[in-house]
């Protein structure tokens, strides 16, 4: 049969899906990136692949998303759109998916209207498959982007994000399936979700079949993780009732959270009497052999903890944040506390909190609460901003019922009931001065920004400035492999090393000596296509002038801040000043509101008076006891 | 005990004038101020005295060099370029203390360094000259008199200092409002420079090339030319590239200004070794401007053309040899450019660089290529002296063979740490004008697109920028 080629109408690809012979695959690239590799795996390698993969008629690529985009500008150093202009180059026919969090975008909190459609319209010129969730399964918060996505002619593939438990039910899934039918129309390929890879392969089964029963024209995919080591097992479920895609990864890339290997899955369904329509084998056994090599250098991004997490029934951590999870555990120390954590506290947060679907940006808030739960002593005693939004019903309502008053208590304060009222209810963000943004960033970069460069700067306005600057000093440096863009240590003097840049042109570079020059600073030689060329770096500061956490103490934090004088508790950036100079403040006011790990967390003022000076900006990015502001106090 | 000469200046000067020293088999002395007890005269000299910490006032100090002279016993003091080099006072206490000095008599400095004795001069010997004014008096009678130069001449016009030199101490006037408001300024200024506080006025010539001849005369009063340096391509009044010969295709108008060159120099009574410089307007049409007295940065091409070593001429002719070769032993062969190797950043309207430390120095060599310079591979530039590092003189057969050699050794130039003037010079050798031999003093007004180069080069250059870091720091930090 005739593969799905990339710019096929949205109604002729649902037809061919309905009249296909057998069931599609798609290449969860990103995900297996994000999942077991901290979303690091490169351009250059995706590149490696690209060929075979084009040959293995994938049904789609997803490339893109997902936290993709930010850590593609913050650490992997590519532009997004650039990536996906040079893929499609090596790759005409496959169709681009891409995996998009509603009005939370590529990020963890709510985008104004005009923000969002910007954004989309700009990314859909380059994917051709959007699946759109929201973390409630709350269908307003995902309109804009479907609308966006039909007039870009794109495919919408809406999601029911899935999860277990006894308000979990087929009749609650169907009966969101059909609000989603009513915004999209009926041209679409609805997703399960199955973030977490939870549930039984009966589970999933018994779910496709009663969406299959109700809606049979519509195209199922099944999206799934391995943690618990069994997707196989849910994809053989849902494809025997009638899924007509399911989400796998290149074999030799996998790992513990990501999804299970394409070659299994075939082999699987193919004893079962079940075709990978337009699959080629071969080509799917040499993508894995072509990409195999790089995966050495990759390692420093593996999970900490080996192994798979049948346990992940428990805690529901979506694969896609168990790496950075287990990351923070293992860097903030916390690790040997993992199984209460895992095991006890998140559950019990979980159905405290509703039971909703934890996924981004609701499984962070589920996670940091465990961890502060556990952690802080006092169960709700330190609560993000998240948490916060999440109780006033920012993100849209309890899907099941609502956490007991208690928790509201908590968390809102003893006038809960009256903030609620006045505070409450959906969000809605006004719409950005877009001209005025773009007029800003073109200060800042010193030159008229292109509408790509704009959207990457309103998704990540200091990230993306950052990047720009990147670029202009360094060049377009996803041209290098892994092993010289992630090399652990030194490279060998004498070392050679080689790669294309990105108009074609092969280089070569020898690493020469290094010299301490008298200033303390070094100069690196290199031969540069046999030029020599030096790099002079400047010297390293002392211990402890870099490190200022190591200077003040978290005991003097407090005590400042006792005496109006607040200091950034923490490391991270300031994402709100939420008073002027010459303010009145008492005690408990919220004066900032700074950002980690993804979370809000509010700075209150400790003591009554007038905000004197105001040191610290939004999107300042401080060390903990950097200055934020300080209150004279009324006496 | 050989003879020895000091020499009373620092940078690549000094090492050129120590070069010819001890070429002719003396002794020299070098002297320096705290901030270049690092540089490489010191080094290359016989002996070398401190003469304090400076900056900038041992240098000029003539007392403390007089003395140093003494001390050691130097004949004889070569005064360079800058610093004293025009001083009267200079040679005249040379001259007061039986010392040699390497340059014309502290009488010719004093004519040919007052503008307007030396119009004076120049005009008695009938020698072409752009009009100007006598020393304008203190107060509004000489304001009165500027305004009235400038309704006859029209704007705009050119005030000069009387003392200024070597581009210093000049500013253009456009009109009569800006006339009262520059005469006290460049008069303060003047005061400031040159403890001098008089002031002239010239008629401006538009876009003018600058062609200069350099003169050689023995104590005989045999008088030689070597030849006419252009020395257009100036940034505010200062040179940056320099050729010999002329590109003026019109032979006879260049012998015609070597004449009157010669001629102005023998109603000078000059001695040693000294440039008449000229302006040439569109019309080709020749001004006498002034007669430096000392030797020039741009000596070197005169040097590669003819083959004289214009230094050690100079020496000798103080030692009181005559010349030894007439004006018909002069052969020019062809072309020869300099460049000025500037620790400046072009594109921050050439801000010094000083304080930084050459980390990496590699310079061109092979046929045809001279350097004189004086910096090495981590040397720190000192921040109070001026800003030139190396000077590159190519030879070459003809134009275009000297231009090709010119780029091809700029870019061999490897040097690190301070910006330099090198990618903007590059530039220059490929741009259409100057590659048709086509410029004047507006060259660099008229050529904004020499300030765009990249300063990190190519996209190799700045992906190994990555690779230094990754290296240096042993992970990659934009990828952590």
């Amino acid at each position: 049969m005739e593969r799905i080629v990339q710019g096929t109408s949205p109604a002729d690809v649902i037809k061919q899906l309905q009249n296909a012979d057998g069931y599609h695959i798609t290449n969860t690239a990103r995900d297996l990136s994000q999942s077991d590799f901290k979303n690091r795996i490169l351009l250059h390698t995706e590149l490696l692949a690209a060929e075979p993969r084009e040959r293995a008629g994938f049904f789609s690529l997803e490339i893109t998303g997902g936290a993709s985009v930010h850590v593609d500008i913050l650490r992997k150093q590519v532009d997004p759109f650039l990536k996906l202009k040079i893929l499609r180059k090596k790759m005409p026919t496959t169709m681009f998916q891409t995996l998009c969090r509603g009005v939370n975008l590529f990020g963890y909190r709510p985008y104004p209207q005009n923000v969002i459609r910007f954004t989309v319209k700009e990314f859909a010129k380059y994917v051709d498959v959007w699946r759109t969730f929201d973390f409630m399964n709350y269908i307003p918060n995902m309109q804009a982007v479907f609308e966006e996505v039909g007039k870009a002619g794109k495919i919408n593939e809406p999601c029911i994000c899935f999860s277990t438990g006894p308000e979990h039910t087929d009749a609650f899934y169907v009966k969101k399936v059909q609000e989603i039918l009513d915004v999209t129309g009926k041209d679409i390929i609805l997703c399960i979700k199955n973030h977490g890879g939870l549930g039984t392969p009966k589970r999933i089964g018994e779910l496709v079949n009663s969406i299959r029963q109700k809606y049979p024209d519509l195209p199922i995919h099944y999206h799934g993780h391995n943690s618990d080591g069994n997707d196989v097992g849910r994809i053989v479920a849902a494809v025997q009732n009638g899924a007509t895609i399911v989400d796998a990864g290149d074999a030799s890339f996998t790992g513990f959270y990501g999804p299970p290997p394409i070659l299994t899955v075939i082999q699987t369904l193919k004893d079962l009497g079940h075709k990978a329509a337009t699959i080629d084998e071969e080509a799917v056994i040499e993508t894995s052999d072509v990409i195999r090599d790089e995966r050495k250098h990759y390692e420093a991004f593996e999970s900490q903890i080996k192994g798979f997490q049948p346990t992940v029934q428990i805690h529901k951590l979506p694969g896609g944040a168990m790496g950075s999870s287990l990351e923070q555990a293992s860097k903030g120390g916390f690790l040997d506390k993992m199984p209460d954590i895992l095991h006890k506290e998140l559950p019990r947060v979980q159905k405290e909190l509703g039971n909703y679907w934890s996924v981004t940006p609701g499984s962070q808030i589920l996670w940091t609460t465990a961890v502060s739960n556990v952690q802080g002593g006092e169960r709700y005693g330190n609560v993000s901003g998240d948490l916060r939004n999440l109780l006033l019903g920012k993100y849209g309502p309890f899907p099941f019922y609502e956490p007991e008053e208690w928790i509201f208590e908590k968390v809102l304060g003893s006038d809960w009931k009256k903030v609620l009222e006045e505070e409450g209810g959906v969000e809605v963000i006004d719409d950005m001065d877009i001209a005025k943004e773009k007029e800003t960033l073109a200060e800042k970069i010193g030159t008229e920004p292109t509408d790509q460069q704009l959207v990457l700067y309103l998704q990540h306005p200091n990230d993306a400035v950052e990047f720009f600057k990147f670029e202009d000093k360094f060049g377009k440096v996803y041209v290098l492999p892994p092993a010289i863009f992630l090399h652990q240590g030194s490279f060998d003097a004498g070392e050679s090393l080689q790669f294309t840049d990105h108009t074609g042109k092969e280089h070569v570079v020898e690493i020469g000596p290094s010299i301490e020059n008298e200033d303390g600073g070094t100069s690196v030689y290199l031969n540069v296509d046999h030029h020599q060329r030096v790099y002079d770096f400047e010297p390293d500061l002392p211990e402890g002038v870099s490190a200022k956490a190591a200077v003040i103490s978290k005991e003097e934090i407090l005590d400042l801040a006792k005496a109006g004088d607040m200091r950034a508790p923490f490391a991270g950036n300031i994402c709100e000043i939420s008073i002027e100079e010459g303010q009145e403040v008492s005690a408990g006011d919220k004066v900032a509101v700074m950002e980690a790990m993804k979370m809000q967390t509010p700075i209150n003022i400790e003591i009554d008076g007038i905000v004197t000076a105001i040191s610290a900006k939004v999107g300042d990015s401080l060390q903990p006891g950097d200055k934020i502001l300080k209150v004279d106090s009324d006496e | 005990m050989k003879t020895k000469i000091l020499v009373a200046n620092r940078g690549e000067i000094a090492v050129r004038i120590i070069r010819a020293i001890q070429e002719l088999n003396y002794e020299a002395v070098a002297v320096y101020e705290t901030p270049d007890k690092e540089s490489r005269h010191i080094r290359i000299a016989d002996e070398a005295v401190w003469l304090g910490d400076g900056p900038r006032c041992d240098y000029l100090n003539i007392a403390k060099i007089i003395t140093a002279a003494k001390k050691t016993g130097a004949v004889a003091i070569h005064p360079g370029y800058g610093f004293l080099a025009e001083n009267p006072d200079f040679a005249k206490a040379c001259e007061n203390n039986n010392i040699i000095f390497i340059g014309p008599s502290s009488t010719v400095i004093t004519n040919l360094g007052n503008k307007v004795i030396a119009r004076q001069i120049m005009a008695d010997a009938g020698i072409p000259m752009v009009p100007g004014t006598d020393n304008l008096t203190h107060g509004d009678e000489g304001v009165e008199t500027a305004l009235a130069f400038g309704e006859k001449y029209k704007y705009p016009i050119m005030l000069k200092a009387t003392c200024g030199g070597g581009g210093r101490g000049i500013r253009l006037i456009e009109n009569a409002t800006q006339m009262k408001e520059e005469i006290p300024i460049a008069r303060a200024e003047a005061k400031s420079a040159f403890n001098d506080d008089r002031v002239y006025l010239e008629k401006v010539v538009i876009e003018p090339k600058h062609v200069e001849v350099q003169i050689m005369a023995d104590k005989d009063g045999k008088t030689i030319h070597l030849g006419t340096r252009d020395c257009s391509i100036q940034r505010r009044n200062q040179k940056l590239v320099e050729i010999a010969p002329s590109m003026i295709e019109d032979k006879e108008l260049l012998d015609t200004i070597c004449d009157t060159a010669v001629k102005a120099a023998k109603a000078s009574k000059y001695f040693n070794a000294g440039t008449v410089e000229f302006l040439i307007d569109k019309d080709f049409n020749y001004y006498f401007m002034e007669i430096n007295t000392r030797v020039q940065v741009e000596h070197t091409v005169t040097e590669m053309i003819t083959g004289i070593d214009i230094v050690r001429t100079q020496i000798k002719l103080a030692l009181g040899k005559p010349l030894s070769f007439s004006q018909d032993d002069v052969q020019m062969r062809g072309h020869a450019i300099e460049m000025r190797i500037n620790a400046e950043d072009p594109k921050a309207d050439f801000m010094p660089e000083g304080g930084k430390t050459v980390s990496v120095y590699r310079s061109p060599g092979g046929y045809g290529v001279r350097l004189d310079g004086f910096v090495y591979q981590g040397f720190t530039i000192p921040e109070v002296y001026d800003s030139l590092l190396v000077k590159l003189t190519v030879h070459g057969f003809s134009w275009n063979e000297t231009v090709d050699r010119l780029r091809r050794c700029l870019k061999n130039f490897v040097i690190s740490g301070p910006k330099t003037t090198i990618p903007f010079y590059l530039n220059i050798t490929k741009e259409p004008d100057f590659l048709a031999g086509n410029f004047d003093t507006s060259y660099l007004d008229k050529h904004p697109e020499l300030f765009t180069y990249d300063d990190n080069v190519d996209e190799a250059s700045k992906l190994a920028n990555l690779i230094a870091e990754i290296h240096h720091k042993g992970y990659n930090p934009y990828a952590a």
